[in-house]
């Protein structure tokens, strides 16, 4: 598939919503489940450089080119996902079925691939990875079962000509990559500063469209969410809190120093 | 499944570490499997990097020795898929890195595997492969077992042995795929020298708010990450500061490492620096606030100023290990 030069572009920004980042989560040992209530959702804050990314893209186009978020997640998440729209995405696609509980993180590119093929898109946002699972798999997985070029860990991002063409960070440096379009690109904190939603923006997302799509109306093969998952939990314990272990005022740098190496020669560390 | 496949990361001609420590787990796992460990190495530089393999406890490296695969996922995930579908039901190990994450996910996703991130131990119960990996920044440990014929685990840094072998291994051709590839690689930058990153130094030097400014992230820290030949890493606050890059940042919002020896220089230890560093098995804090929540989960707090104190224990830390030498 060619994308003529001239076409609008459907922008596509895969998010997901996360406990609060500052909130001290807390796993239920009954349920040992995630306690909800002692953690706010949010849109995952990795994802909020992928919505900016989108949205400049979009005022660079400027040739009536879009921004549609879509997101796996209950219902109860919609005014989580209108903050995404408050920065100024047009619309919301939430997929949203009991049968997606419990997903991997194999489902859930499987899934999220099925809501954007039935959305349709051109180009493919997301976030490195997200605060909570922090797998970084997600991108990778959802650009294969789309069948386009993944490039991930942009810090920049540009279209032009039916091509999107990235600065990859890599570990020592970064690569200049390029694809034609359709494509996936996952976006690192290290691109522009998301935005804070402007009054007007939080007033206009009110009116904006949140669609839901449910297992049916997607084509799915597979068995997906807890049923489909290709890892099964057999185990999940809590980790054993850190103890405090000692505290030691130092008169003077010296005094510090030989604290530390004492320390550190009785745990065979030097 | 009942083979092991280790994906060969390099770069300047050299394996990565976390890719011998995945040849090390292979062969572990394999045995246990009852099956057999395997390396896959694509690149211009693959069959240099077979060579060095060689010493590796591996039944065969798979290599595809082609320079226009450098610097791109697309032919490694091939690579990998051909060797894995000809094996039949195998566990792939990759390093849970930018690379390792990219080419594991996309492997997965293309042969229908489950996808374990950030394993720490992978182990064998009645024929089935179990992974264990901290999650939520480490707050729980989950045991997962694959319910897929094939599966990825993406291996923690610096937690499995990378212990050489009998170096007889086979080396084999894997057969070119020989289609095009979307994307093209137009420029390959190395704007710093390669150092190890905090993922996978043993010993990662960590500066805050505390240190005032960018300037002794490259003198005060360095020369300790440097003395212990560990790495430098950094709070939120440092980097939203602009004082290091993101590459260094470590946290909820950053990378999360478990390293032998955790050095926190004028870090708080609020829950976002917690949970990308709770699981290091030593962590000392310098810290001129006595009551900073990091006494609370320290091994050792010494209050004291930073400053003073760093000069002070790099000259100590060098003639200590001098000594070793």
């Amino acid at each position: 598939m060619v994308i003529p030069e001239d076409r609008q572009l459907n922008i596509v920004v895969a998010v997901k919503l996360v406990p609060d980042t500052n909130a001290d989560k807390r796993i239920d040992p009954q349920t040992r489940r995630l306690v909800r209530s002692a953690a706010e959702t949010v849109l995952n804050p990795f994802d909020e450089y992928a919505i900016e990314a989108g949205l400049q893209l979009k005022e660079q186009l400027a040739d009536g080119s879009s921004v549609t978020i879509v997101t796996m997640a209950p219902e109860s998440g919609k005014e989580v996902v209108r903050k995404a729209l408050a920065m100024g995405a047009d619309r919301a696609v939430m997929l949203s079925d009991p049968a997606f509980a419990g997903s991997d993180v194999w489902a859930t590119a499987y899934v999220l691939a099925a809501g954007i093929r039935r959305i349709g898109f051109d180009l493919v946002l997301t976030g490195t990875q997200s605060t909570d699972a922090i797998t970084g798999e997600l991108p990778g997985a959802l650009a294969e079962y789309l069948g386009v070029p993944g490039l991930t860990y942009a810090r920049e991002i540009h279209v032009a000509a039916g091509r999107v063409r990235v600065k990859r960070e890599t570990d020592t440096g970064y690569q200049t990559l390029s694809a034609p379009l359709p494509a996936l690109a996952s976006i690192t904190k290290s691109a522009a500063e998301p935005r804070f939603a402007s009054l007007k923006g939080i007033m206009a997302a009110k009116k904006k469209e949140i669609a839901v799509l449910r297992l049916a109306d997607l084509e799915i093969a597979q068995a997906v969410g807890g049923d489909g998952a290709k890892l099964e939990v057999t185990e999940l314990t809590a980790s054993p809190a850190r103890a405090a272990g000692k505290t030691v005022t130092a008169a003077d740098g010296n005094a510090g120093a030989r604290t530390i190496v004492a320390f550190l020669k009785e745990r065979n560390l030097l | 499944m009942k083979n092991v496949i280790a994906f060969i990361e390099h770069k300047n001609g050299r394996p990565r570490r976390v890719s011998l420590e995945a040849a090390g787990a292979a062969r572990t796992v394999a045995d246990q499997l009852g099956g057999t460990a395997h390396a896959v190495v694509v690149g211009g530089d693959a069959a240099a990097i077979a060579g060095e393999l060689k010493a590796y406890p591996l039944d065969t490296i798979h290599v595809l020795a082609d320079a226009a695969a450098d610097g791109l996922i697309d032919p490694a995930v091939d690579a990998l898929t051909t060797v894995a579908l000809a094996l039949g039901p195998s566990l792939v190990l990759v390093g849970n890195t930018m690379i390792g994450r990219d080419v594991g996910s996309r492997f997965a996703a293309r042969v229908d595997a489950g996808l374990n991130a950030d394993a720490v131990a992978i182990d064998v119960r009645d024929g089935r492969v179990s992974c264990v990996s901290p999650k939520l920044g480490g707050l729980v440990i989950t045991t997962c077992v694959f319910r897929s014929e094939y599966g990825v685990a993406a291996i923690r840094p610096n937690v499995f042995a990378a212990t050489p072998g009998s170096g007889s291994a086979q080396i084999v051709a894997i057969e070119p795929a020989g289609r095009a590839y979307a994307v093209t690689l137009e420029e390959d930058v190395e704007v710093a020298a390669p150092e190890l990153g905090v993922e996978e130094a043993s010993v990662v030097v960590s500066g805050g708010r505390g240190l005032g400014g960018p300037q002794p992230f490259t003198t005060l820290l360095k020369d300790l990450a440097d003395a212990f030949g560990g790495a430098v890493g950094a709070s939120r606050a440092a980097v939203d500061a602009g004082w290091i890059s993101y590459g260094h940042q470590i946290g909820q919002t950053g990378k999360t490492v478990s390293p032998a020896l955790y050095i926190a220089v004028g870090i708080s230890g609020a829950i976002q620096h917690k949970v990308g560093m709770r699981t290091a098995a030593t962590i000392v804090a310098i810290n001129k606030d006595p009551d900073a929540p990091i006494g609370a989960f320290a091994d050792l707090l010494v209050v004291g100023d930073a400053f003073a104190i760093v000069p002070e224990l790099v000259s100590a830390v060098r003639d200590a290990r001098a000594v070793h030498v």
